[in-house]
């Protein structure tokens, strides 16, 4: 690791150093890994090198690192050597200054150590072992020899290690160490002793049969037993089984001796000789008898030495449960005690009262839990010791709770009190946590305990009968109303009972618990709660109850609707921060309901409440929200709004990855633009045309404007419909007919013509009528709504966007893709003007056709979507085009859309374009305001007879300019005609007509016609003329008359029409007279001239391009 | 064998969280190691195999794990129960305070991967330092707490299956772990006072003066250096010098650590991990005073591990009766006063040889006392509700013979009430009323008795008002009256003493901590919004007052037994000496030792306030419901053993 191996450690400092490098790992330690064997030869040098201070710390560095310091590659050596230092050490005289007996004891401490952890009798060989072995055999072979008697209990100590690791290593020399036992009385016997029994317990445990009594072997040199490195180290040198009568002697001889042992040595001791009484049959009662008193010490680890004593040998304490329970309490009383043990001891005893529950005396169990009320918290006890005997009263309730059971009486406990009255005794120790700030520990202790209390039983959900009985149980009826009073009473506590139900509800298993609490305050709080500004605390619980899909949020709402009402009522200068705040947090509860309720269930009190909000409430931005949320929730389907609320929490069945990103908290969206994925949108994002256009040419006729500047009045040009043309050219180009009209104000006057009266009429007419239509350059235009509808396929979008099936989690309408906030654009190159773009805030995707069959879908073209069923309607979301012609011509929008997906990423893109037909333009004609209702039939035709008269082509209104609505322009009629014979039945032609053209009729002639049309009851307030005249006339003479018009000569283009006319005229019906309205300010007529079997159509316009497409409009109503 | 108490490792660290001492004991983690690798062949596909860390973490690794535990526990110790910010996992979310003391640290580590619990280490926190002891336990039992510890419900519920008081139930190593843990505490800043015993050199003299010059404390006989001969080495001139004083060495507690001193206690007290002997005293005059052949052991008994040297000189028998008084004094008709002792007899034993000493406890069922737990070397008295007949086998120096607790057998020596009540938000006018010493006799002796308004949170401008007696200071944040001055002890009469007045404080202010900036950050808004309301229905000073400085009270640690900071209060303190409050006593005529030998046996008491608290009886005030032990317990009658088979 390191670049440079880092100089050899010398002086006590560095080797200082490098101890602290090794303490503190990682790179520090690394730096020396490349000496790691030289590393421990220079220390072991260092060790015996007499003038070197820092030889303690040293040798214990060598203890904690030998994993590190002595490899396998050179352990050998090493440990030989190690041995050696040992040897050196224990025998050179101690001088006080180098050589002391700290030194040997930690030698011989560390070298055991290191032998064991580096596995010695296995990695080497075992000779380095019994060097070590019988070294300290030597020392500890001088029993009550002065000077050195600790350095023997350290040199024991280390043979006890030793006799750990290798069970059964000193078993042959068991004899020696006994007599050596027996004659030590210095204060290092308790290490004999040890020592002894350590050697017992491996020849007990590994049953070896061997005598200890037997000192025939020579303790020095020692002999490493076989048993342990033989094959099977449990087997070999097992005999017959155990001496047991010897080893019962030499357990006797070490029972006589637990009072000279410390504390720790006691425990040491009596982990073993368990076991061995086990194994050797002694009676446990002699055990008790012995050792039992060790309870009344206030050393802590002895009077855990005695609970370990009673659950090995528990029959054999009997009766002294009560003694046992007793001291475990009065340790938790003894001031002097660390607070800890004061802990532990109450853990002990519920430990111990757990265990007592499972097995003890039925009998008993009733008194022994008794006693466990008798300690109540007391004032001065910590708050962690109060909690916890809280936690033991709670204990002791429910045992008794469940020792009751069969009786049946309701949780009556100690001397007739009731877990009520418990639990209120309890509550005082930590009264202040009423009025402390919730944050207190106070009130956390208190509401723990009400924890416990509730919840420490195990109850669960898979049985009801528990459930029922706790519901019904007095402390819960207790519980629920002390929990109300406290809510209305101390409202700084809310956020901790709310933190309560919470735990409760994040427990799987008491989520029903939690849930009945919520009930139970929705049921109560409401009625006794106050409507003022103090509400506002509760709302911690409100959200709660909010969030809760079993409580009918009827309530809730009906509390929050006139809270808002109430801050709308005091709302005034001072409260405006107020009422912003407040009513901010009421919505936001609304989310909340929002986000965990189905929609239908909130819908009537929501809106209500919403509404109201959106109507009253004085804060905007409140205001603004309110109507957001009221609009999503009408718009958007339950499950998808809930997800666009959520804002960022999980929810119950709602996979949380498609819904991470809220419809709010979204960021630069821009970043998530994939143009790959926005490429081909419109392959499966649709804009239809509700209404399919009659003429389903794929190409369109479209006119270059007449431009201002040139005044050309040719025709632009027949040019595919893809072409597009730069927008704004369009713009600057806005086809002016108008401006020439009035151009030709301005034009010197062609000679004056006659007028009489009729005309001057038709004038009067028609002036009336202009100045009914607004003039689009100075105020509003007619405008005209093309209404469409969009919809997306879910599958064709999930298969682009590659998205993850979430069919695979969700079903149904939760399964389906879905768009936010949709932004429609629209442009033309058709003089439509400005096209308003359209909002769409949530359009759920249409499911696959296999998902729902459906005929009309099956078959999902253009046409005929209009009456699909009422659940298709759902994945369609109807958007209207509205724009203001400049110029009667068909032509095609485009449609540009911006929009989100769950994730939040944005697709925009074309779509396929909207044609614009002909027949969108049609309107009817506008009225004058001041026409009564019954007139119009008759006003219509007089127009409609005006205009035909100012059509004709020898009209004497051509000259006449018409002032338009506003006054400030005018427009002139240039009319011109055309013909159209229809070879269709009469029947068909007024059914198509009826059908596409009926509002436009301003009038029928002729008995047979009138009848037929009349009947049909399609065509209404309209004029009949049920006279025959004129309609055997031929077509021109006939039209001629109708339209008065003073003089006119036949016109016909050529011989073959002429011819025809004259073949329908004999078998003539009558008349149908269609005015149709062509925004911004033209007009076609039809006059047809219906008979038997073909239908002749006069055409006359002021706008004489639209003729091209009347012509084709007419051949696709009749003759397709 | 496992089971006993071993440890695996200890680390010290200090103040700024970086270890300056660590100890690991190979020979315990071998063990360790061979137990995981068991429990993993035995455990097939355990999902919490995983967390058990199997190795030791360097020091930088715990360092690093202690800061983590501090930041997602809230502080050293940790919440203690579970709050709404513990997590899921950690210690607070087992729900037991038992946890701020038995903690878990999530190790990353670069060999074993991130998050492995360590699990249990005793925390101790003495001075400047944090004490960690990592005992041995059985692998299973890390699971078990782990699996506690993650558990989705709600927390340590009783009778589960698994529980930590079972877990705890069935791992002495923990309780040996804290053993050695304040063991070393001690060590680490020289804190190794032995219990005092008091001497009175003319026990025959009653008095007020007699007690005044005659009582000398000798306190701390071996808390001289650490390496100082303590009391009873062999060598005989500081045999010499126990009947003169031991000079009260200054403990110097800002020094550094003493990792030599550290060292050599642990190589003593647990050279492999195991704890053998904890006695910081024996262990370092063994180190220090070494064994000469003068030492000889006793002829037909072995000598006590306790007790690696016999005494050699002047024999005398000591025992000081020691007991602290609490007291809640509320003044009130619905809440009881309660008083309580808390006592202690401290022995000090210059005996030659291996004596026992017994003696009968007198006045026990007089004084009701409740408690008593005795000495290891004590032989358990048979208690009869009579007569308490002791006998104990003394080891070397002072120790604590037994403690009790007891109520008090007279009424309480300081009696009356306090009231405070706040005229305005800055001005409160208080009145105290007490009398001393009602009904005590002679030899009862007051010896000072001071009365303390504390008031933590606001600044005191001024002070009116003269007490019927004594002298009146104040200082920033608290009041003292001194009623009885030392040096003019009260004894065999009682006085009363009132003291009326005004105290006048500095326009309170909000103090909003780090705390709450941290903690409660959110929670604090919702408040802020109801203060006009409240303002507005707030009907007297006291509560708006109380209300408006509530805002700010912080929790208290889970070790203390309220928040102070939220009661008006006065605190009582005194010392009386003569006899004890409980009633306990030792007859030294009926002491007796065995082998007879004539020794002087001394007797002191004193008794020393400890909360002695009087409520402001017109304010707010904790209470606890208290149920009388004794008296749930008298017809039980507890029969101890009386064990004499050694």
């Amino acid at each position: 690791m390191a670049e440079k191996p880092p100089p050899k450690p010398v002086s006590p400092r560095d080797w200082e150093s490098l101890t602290e490098d090794f303490r503190h790992g990682g790179a520090r330690r690394e730096k020396w890994s490349c000496l790691y064997p030289s590393l421990a030869e220079l220390a072991l040098s260092s060790i015996l090198k007499k003038e070197f201070p820092f030889k303690i710390p040293l040798v214990i560095f060598l203890d904690e690192f030998s994993h590190l310091l002595f490899p396998s590659n050179s352990i050998s050596s090493l440990l030989d050597r190690l041995i050696e230092d040992l040897r050196t050490t224990v025998q050179s005289p101690i001088d006080g200054a180098h050589v002391n007996y700290a030194l040997k004891e930690q030698m011989m401490v560390s070298t055991t150590s290191i032998l064991i952890s580096t596995n010695s009798v296995e990695t080497v060989e075992v000779r380095c072992t019994a060097a070590l072995v019988e070294l300290l055999l030597a020392v500890i072979n001088r029993p009550n020899h002065g000077p050195d008697r600790h350095a023997r209990a350290i040199a024991c100590e280390c043979l006890r290690e030793l006799e750990k690791a290798y069970p059964c290593l000193l078993s042959g020399i068991a004899g020696h160490l006994w007599s050596l036992c027996q004659s030590e009385r210095t204060h290092a016997s308790q290490s004999y002793i040890l020592l002894l029994t350590t050697v017992i317990y491996s020849i007990v445990s590994r049953k070896l049969s061997i005598s200890i009594l037997n000192a025939a072997v020579p303790l020095i040199p020692f002999n490493f037993p076989q048993w342990i490195l033989g094959p099977e180290k449990e087997g070999s040198g097992i005999g017959i089984g155990l001496n047991y009568k010897e080893l019962r002697r030499a357990m006797a001889f070490l029972l006589e001796w637990p009072r000279v042992l410390t504390p720790c040595g006691m425990m040491v001791f009596m982990r073993m000789i368990m076991p061995l009484a086990v194994a050797l049959d002694l009676q446990p009662s002699m055990l008790k008898v012995q050792f039992f008193g060790m309870i009344n010490s206030f050393h802590p680890v002895l009077c855990h030495v005695v609970l370990i004593m009673y659950s090995q040998f528990s029959e054999a304490f009997n009766e002294k449960e009560k003694e046992i329970v007793r001291r475990l309490l009065f340790v938790s009383l003894e001031m002097q005690q660390y607070l800890v043990f004061r802990l532990l001891s109450v853990h002990w005893l519920m430990g111990f009262l757990n265990r007592f529950m499972e097995h003890g005396v039925e009998m008993e169990k009733k008194s022994i839990i008794k006693m466990g009320f008798m300690f109540y918290p007391h004032l001065f006890d910590p708050l962690s010791l109060k909690a916890i005997k809280l936690d033991l009263l709670a204990f002791c309730s429910i045992c008794m709770d469940a020792l009751k059971a069969q009786s049946g009486s309701d949780m009556i406990v100690g001397e007739g009190k009731s877990v009520v009255k418990l639990f209120q005794d309890g509550l005082i120790s930590v009264s202040a946590f009423k009025w402390l700030p919730h944050w207190s520990t106070e009130t956390t202790v208190a509401f723990r305990t009400l924890h416990k209390l509730l919840i420490g039983s195990p109850h669960s959900e898979a049985d009801p009968s528990a459930t029922n009985k706790l519901m019904e149980s007095a402390f819960y009826s207790h519980l629920k109303g002390m929990l109300i009073d406290m809510i209305l009473e101390f409202q700084r506590l809310v956020p901790v009972i709310v933190a309560f139900v919470d735990r409760l509800l994040g427990c799987q298993k008491h989520h029903w618990l939690g849930e009945r609490l919520l009930q139970t305050m929705d049921e109560n709080l409401h009625p006794r709660v106050v409507i003022d500004y103090r509400i506002v605390s509760y709302f911690l619980i409100f959200d709660r109850i909010a969030e809760n899909q079993t409580i009918p949020p009827r309530k809730l709402l009906g509390l929050l609707t006139k809270f808002m009402a109430f801050l709308v009522e005091k709302h005034g200068p001072d409260t405006c921060g107020k009422s912003w705040s407040h009513g901010t947090k009421v919505l936001g509860i609304c989310r909340t309901m929002l986000t965990h309720h189905q929609s239908s269930r909130l819908f009537l009190g929501i809106s209500r409440l919403l509404a109201f909000t959106c109507l009253y409430f004085p804060d905007l931005e409140v205001r603004d929200h309110a109507r957001s949320y009221l609009r999503m929730l009408i718009c958007v389907p339950g499950l998808k709004l809930r997800g666009m609320l959520n804002l960022g929490e999980q929810l119950l069945g709602v996979s949380p990855s498609s819904h991470s990103e809220s419809f709010f908290s979204m960021q630069s969206p821009q970043q998530y633009q994939d143009p790959k994925k926005s490429r081909n949108i419109s392959l499966y994002i649709h804009l239809e045309r509700m209404i399919p256009l009659l003429v389903k040419q794929s190409w369109s006729l479209s006119l270059l404007p007449l431009g201002i500047g040139n005044k050309s009045k040719s025709f632009g040009g027949i040019r595919d419909s893809e072409a597009s043309i730069d927008e704004r050219e369009l713009d600057a180009s806005i086809p002016l007919r108008i401006t020439s009209g009035d151009e030709r104000v301005d034009k010197p006057w062609v000679p004056l013509y006659v007028m009489d009266s009729k005309v001057s009429e038709i004038l009067e007419v028609l002036r009336r009528h202009f100045s009914c239509i607004p003039d689009f350059r100075h105020m509003a235009g007619i405008r005209i709504k093309i209404p469409c509808n969009l919809r997306f396929d879910s599958e064709s979008f999930n298969h682009v966007r590659g998205g993850e099936s979430p069919k695979s989690r969700l079903h149904g309408v939760e399964a389906l893709p879905a768009l936010y906030a949709t932004v429609l654009k629209f442009s033309s190159p058709a003089p439509y003007g400005s096209i308003q773009s359209c909002h769409i805030p949530f359009l759920l995707g249409q499911p696959p056709m296999s998902d729902y069959i459906h005929d009309e879908t099956a078959s999902l073209d253009i046409d005929a979507t209009y009456v699909g069923s009422g659940e298709e309607e759902a994945y369609k979301a109807p958007v209207a085009i509205e724009f203001e012609p400049r110029e009667p011509t068909p032509g095609l929008v485009d449609v540009f859309i911006e929009t989100y997906v769950e994730d939040g990423q944005i697709i925009c893109g074309k779509l396929q374009s909207i044609k614009v037909g002909i027949e969108d333009l049609f309107l009817k004609a506008i009225t004058p305001p001041d026409i009564p209702e019954d007139a119009l039939p008759d006003y219509y035709l007089d127009v409609f007879n005006a205009l035909w008269d100012a059509c004709s082509s020898t009209s004497n209104t051509g000259r006449e300019a018409f002032i338009l609505k506003g006054g400030k322009g005018a427009a002139a009629i240039n009319g011109t005609r055309s013909v159209k014979l229809l070879d269709i039945p009469a029947d068909a032609l007024v059914h198509a007509t009826e059908h596409y053209l009926a509002p436009f009729i301003v009038s029928v002639t002729g008995e047979h016609l009138v009848d037929m049309v009349k009947y049909g009851g399609i065509v209404r307030d309209i004029v009949w003329k049920e006279e025959a005249f004129g309609l055997l006339l031929d077509a021109n003479t006939s039209a001629s008359e109708l339209n008065r018009m003073p003089l006119q000569l036949t016109f016909t283009e050529n011989e073959d029409e002429r011819g025809s006319e004259l073949a329908i005229g004999k078998r003539s019906m009558g008349c149908i007279d269609i005015l149709i309205f062509l925004p911004p300010m033209f007009h076609i007529l039809l006059q047809m001239q219906v008979s038997d079997v073909s239908t002749l159509v006069q055409i006359r316009t002021d706008h004489w391009p639209c003729l091209a497409y009347i012509d084709e409009y007419l051949e696709a109503l009749f003759l397709t | 064998m496992a089971g006993d108490c071993s440890i695996r490792a200890m680390w010290i660290l200090n103040n700024l969280r970086a270890v300056v001492f660590s100890r690991r004991f190979p020979v315990v983690e071998k063990r360790w190691r061979a137990a995981c690798q068991n429990e993993n062949e035995s455990s097939g596909d355990d999902p919490v195999k995983d967390t058990v860390f199997s190795s030791l973490p360097s020091d930088s690794e715990l360092s690093a794990a202690f800061s983590e535990r501090r930041t997602r526990e809230g502080s050293v110790r940790g919440f203690g129960i579970r709050v709404p910010q513990s997590k899921e996992g950690s210690d607070s979310w087992v729900d037991d305070p038992i946890t701020r003391h038995i903690v878990g640290f999530y190790i990353n580590s670069e060999e074993e991967g991130e998050n492995n619990l360590l699990w249990p280490l005793a925390l101790h926190i003495k001075g400047p330092y944090c004490i960690l002891i990592l005992p041995s336990v059985e692998p299973k039992h890390v699971k078990a707490y782990a699996r506690l510890c993650k558990r989705s419900d709600c927390g340590n519920a009783v009778m589960a299956d698994e529980n930590l008081s079972s877990l705890l139930l069935d791992l002495p190593s923990i309780t040996g772990a804290f053993m050695v843990a304040y063991a070393i505490g001690d060590i680490v800043t020289g804190d190794v006072a032995e219990p005092e015993v008091v001497v009175s050199q003319s026990p025959s003299v009653g008095g007020l003066l007699d007690s005044l010059t005659g009582s000398i404390g000798i306190s701390g006989i071996s808390r001289a250096k650490p390496i100082a001969a303590p009391v009873a080495s062999s060598a005989p001139s500081s045999a010499a010098a126990v009947g003169t004083l031991a000079p009260d060495v200054p403990k110097s507690g800002s020094r550094l650590l003493d990792k030599d001193a550290l060292r050599s206690f642990i190589s003593s007290a647990m050279p492999f991990g195991t704890p053998l002997d904890l006695s910081y005293s024996n262990i370092f005059s063994i180190k220090a005073n070494g064994f000469s052949s003068l030492d000889i052991p006793p002829q037909d008994l072995k000598q006590p591990a306790w007790k690696p040297y016999l005494y050699k000189g002047k024999q005398r028998l000591l025992f000081t009766i020691h007991e602290t008084l609490h007291a809640a004094m509320y003044d009130r008709d619905e809440i009881p006063d309660s008083l309580s002792v808390s006592g202690q007899i401290n022995c000090r034993a210059e005996l030659e040889g291996l004596p026992d000493v017994s003696f009968p406890l007198t006045g026990v069922s007089r004084s009701k006392i409740e408690v008593l737990s005795f000495h290891p070397c004590s032989q358990v008295p048979e208690q009869n509700v009579d007569k308490q007949a002791l006998m104990f086998s003394p080891p070397l120096g002072n120790f604590v013979l037994m403690r009790y607790q007891a109520t008090c057998s007279l009424g309480p020596p300081v009696k009356g009430f306090y009231q405070l009540s706040m005229v305005s938000e800055d001005e409160g006018a208080f009145l105290f009323k007490l009398h001393l010493m009602e009904g005590y006799k002679s030899p009862l002796t007051m010896e000072f008795c001071n009365v303390t308004m504390p008031f933590p949170r606001r600044r005191i401008l001024s002070l009116d008002g003269t007490p019927s007696t004594g002298t009146v200071s104040n200082t920033e944040h608290s009041v003292e009256w001194k009623i009885i001055t030392s040096g003019r002890g009260l004894s065999g009469k009682s006085i009363e003493a009132t003291f009326p007045g005004t105290v006048r404080f500095a326009p309170w202010q909000t103090q909003r901590s780090t705390f709450f900036m941290s903690v409660l950050e959110g929670t604090m808004d919702d408040d802020s919004d109801d203060e006009t309301e409240n303002t507005n229905n707030m009907a007297n000073t006291e509560e708006f007052l109380m209300e408006k400085m509530n805002k700010d009270l912080p929790p208290v640690d889970l070790e203390e037994p309220f928040s102070w900071l939220a009661y008006n209060y006065a605190k009582v303190s005194f010392k009386i000496v003569g006899a004890s409050l409980s009633g306990i006593s030792i007859n030294p005529k009926s002491v007796s030792i065995y082998p007879t030998v004539k020794a002087p046996v001394e007797l002191s008491s004193q008794v020393t306030s400890g909360d002695y608290i009087l409520w402001n009886t017109l304010g707010k005030c904790p209470s606890a419901v208290n149920a009388s032990v004794t008296q749930r317990f008298s017809n039980g009658g507890c029969q101890a053993s009386m064990d004499k088979t050694y």
